[in-house]
């Protein structure tokens, strides 16, 4: 038997062992079964055999896994010089005072988030199809021309990508700066208004300023996001034409659920997390985030 | 103060929780799959797992005949999940590896059939049909796609013969013979006609890399070429490998054959609807999923005939797609799981239920030559006997060796094969560096 004071000791650990047993079971448990497991060959039946490095050492001389690291690059860019600036200017734009049908526009914005992935596959297939498809009727329409092979052609097809996480994302984002905007007090826009600032100046020495915090966090989810996308390339192209749009999240999907090597794709997870951990950690130190001036 | 300090008490939850994820898993390891005496007779519910809603019908009124049949010794319910099929080989090898809920029958498409290959998952989760086949071994059309090591361990559902489609309406009007005898003349042909009408002959697909290796597989096959042989040897580097994507490079250059991404989505029913495309070499399934789906206006339209051959050689038929379908071994509903895969699979009865739900075409060569099927006309293709085509298709059809790397030559030809038909490189080269990637890609 525990004495009194032995008891009273233990009783705290007992009230918070809960979140510590489920942290352990469903966080780190599952990573550490992660780890080991990208050090074995294992199909999925029956016991994994221990490789050792032979998955990472196979993984760094695997072109197919070179090229979707440089692609997730590439998206990860795309999404913080475009998409993130994108959903800023949406955001002063429906922030704008007086302006009609506010909140039909941020719900037209919204609804990429929110609409079934297999319609947004079915849509865009078609809009990007190079003999029927929207935007190059578009183009004919405009310019009397229009014979991009959005999906054929190599990197057509990465902006295509590119162009479908734009369409979806952004709307989202927007919600963020929306809502930090929101915050920026009313009395700074009439002291840069009394001091003459024009609409540009009073955006990059008021608007920009304050969003900061906003920006950074809006900064490090797309960066932490981005670099695990899986659904636009899947969706729109399978990763192809060849491996044109292969992510590493994809690359992942493949190995395991394509050709059942759960070692080789837990040993590409391991380093996925290592990238995305390496990207979050630089932009958080870099960003701010969290941090009070 | 208390002796428990915060790292220990950290340690033994760690440990607690180890233990608690450890046993399931160690259990897993285990690997049985199912627990309960064998049923023998009586009721029975079988649970059956596919991605294909008529599929499941078929079994469905399968089962019922079959538990109606006097003297049988299982009373059938049928309990049926549909899924994609990559998930469904996913759950099962999740469930299998859990020791609990693996389906009792499981149809595994021809495409996803290596993934069961690798590390052995087939061998411990199927049953080995061959004692099942035996008394029709030599009648059965096609099993090489679902053996493992020179067992069987998968059914097919259909044979999948691939043939042309054309439009009756269309060649006429352009006066294209309808008994064209090899590729080489219909490329003659399909070149001029695209020059004068834009229209389109067939169709090549330059999305994903399974869509743009299909349509090679497909005239590679009836070249008389493959992938890999019986032995699993890759086969690739082949003349019939260059000289088919030589044939299909030309084809899309000179309009006889129009690139798509996508060889069963919209677009390719954009390019049916609106007249581009007037024939395509398909399978037998794109009757229903393809054109009564897609354009069913045009009913009476289409007419089928076999392929035109190659000059150089080969079958004037081949073969795309297909769904094995195994049962699950060491279960307790494996033996009537059997009886039903037997009763629907390798009966005459069985397989015209199946023809008669999703157009599966027999997997028997003797029902090739029965009155029932030879007189079977085609509303859609004009009241044409689709058996005046498929049964000189089904003796003269190419044979497809399956193998657990499949995957990995897929990714390995889409790249290099899309270039080519984009005339950015030479068939042998893009040939070449398939191999090349194949080898260095494959691993152990």
């Amino acid at each position: 038997m525990l004495s009194v004071a032995r008891r009273r000791a233990l009783a705290p650990y007992a009230f918070i062992s809960p979140f510590y047993l489920l942290y352990a079971l469903f966080l780190i448990v599952p990573i550490g079964i992660g780890g080991y497991l990208s050090l074995t060959e294992w199909a999925g039946l029956g016991t994994p055999l221990w490789v050792g490095l032979d998955n990472y050492t196979r993984l760094f001389g695997d072109a197919s896994f070179l090229t979707a690291i440089v692609n997730t690059l590439l998206y990860v860019l795309f999404s913080v010089c475009v998409v993130v600036p994108a959903a800023l200017l949406i955001a002063q734009a429906l922030n704008a005072r007086g302006l009609r049908g506010r909140d039909f526009f941020r719900l037209t914005f919204f609804i990429p988030v929110v609409l079934s992935p297999i319609i947004i596959a079915l849509l865009f297939t078609l809009f990007y199809d190079r003999e029927y498809g929207l935007f190059n009727a578009a183009l004919r329409g405009f310019f009397g021309w229009g014979g991009i092979d959005w999906l054929g052609e190599p990197s057509w097809a990465k902006l295509s990508v590119m162009l479908l996480v734009l369409w979806r994302w952004t709307g989202y984002l927007t919600i963020f700066f929306l809502a930090g905007l929101k915050n920026i007090p009313r009395e700074l826009y009439e002291a840069a208004a009394i001091d003459g600032a024009g609409r540009v100046h009073t955006f990059f020495n008021v608007t920009l300023p304050m969003l900061k915090p906003v920006t950074a966090f809006v900064a490090v989810t797309v960066m932490v996001g981005t670099a695990q996308i899986l659904e636009e390339p899947m969706l729109l192209t399978k990763g192809g034409p060849g491996e044109a749009t292969l992510s590493v999240a994809m690359f992942i999907y493949r190995e395991a659920f394509t050709r059942q090597q759960l070692g080789y794709a837990a040993a590409a997870g391991v380093v996925m997390f290592v990238i995305v951990f390496l990207i979050g950690r630089t932009a958080n130190a870099v960003l701010g985030v969290g941090r009070e001036k | 103060m208390s002796d428990v300090t915060r790292r220990t008490f950290l340690r033994r939850t760690g440990l607690i929780g180890g233990g608690l994820l450890a046993a399931p898993v160690l259990g897993a390891c285990g690997g049985g799959t199912g627990g309960g005496p064998a049923v023998t007779s009586g009721a029975v519910t079988i649970n059956l797992w596919t991605h294909d809603p008529n599929i499941t019908k078929t079994f469905i009124q399968s089962a019922k005949q079959l538990s109606d049949a006097p003297g049988g010794a299982f009373d059938y319910t049928l309990k049926t999940t549909q899924a994609d099929s990559e998930a469904l080989v996913t759950k099962m090898v999740s469930q299998g590896a859990a020791g609990t809920g693996t389906p009792d029958m499981i149809g595994i498409v021809i495409s996803v059939f290596p993934r069961v290959m690798a590390g052995g998952i087939g061998k411990q989760l199927l049953l080995d049909l061959d004692s099942v086949v035996a008394p029709v071994k030599d009648d059965l059309l096609r099993t090489s796609p679902y053996s493992i090591d020179g067992k069987l361990y998968g059914l097919e559902t259909d044979t999948c013969l691939s043939v042309l489609y054309y439009r009756e309406d269309e060649f006429k009007k352009n006066d294209i013979p309808e008994d064209v005898g090899t590729w080489e003349e219909l490329a003659e042909i399909g070149a001029r006609l695209h020059k004068k009408t834009g229209q389109s002959l067939g169709i090549v697909a330059t999305g994903d890399n399974t869509s743009i290796t299909n349509m090679f597989l497909q005239l590679l096959l009836q070249r008389g070429g493959g992938y890999f042989d019986q032995s699993g040897n890759l086969t690739l580097d082949s003349p019939e490998a260059v000289e088919v994507l030589d044939f299909m490079a030309k084809g899309v250059a000179s309009g006889f054959l129009l690139a798509l991404p996508d060889p069963y989505g919209a677009p390719n029913t954009a390019a049916l609807k609106n007249g581009k495309l007037i024939a395509a070499v398909m399978p037998s399934w794109y009757n229903v999923y393809g054109l009564q789906t897609n354009v069913p206006e045009q009913k009476g339209k289409w007419r089928m005939r076999n392929l035109p051959k190659f000059a150089g050689g080969g079958h004037i038929a081949s073969a795309l797609g297909g769904t094995g379908f195994a049962v699950l071994k060491d279960k307790p509903n494996t033996a009537a799981a059997t009886e039903l895969l037997k009763r629907t699979y390798l009966t005459k009865e069985g397989q015209f239920l199946r023809f008669q739900h999703g157009g599966y075409l027999p997997t028997l060569k003797s029902l090739y030559q029965d009155k029932d099927f030879l007189g079977y006309e085609d509303e859609y293709l004009g009241g044409q006997r689709l058996f005046d085509i498929y049964t000189p298709a089904s003796q003269d059809s190419p044979v497809f060796y399956q193998n657990p790397n499949l995957n990995v030559l897929i990714e390995a030809l889409g790249g290099p094969m899309l270039e080519t038909l984009q005339g950015k490189k030479k068939p042998a080269e893009a040939i070449k560096e398939a191999v090349a990637a194949y080898n260095s890609k494959k691993g152990n």
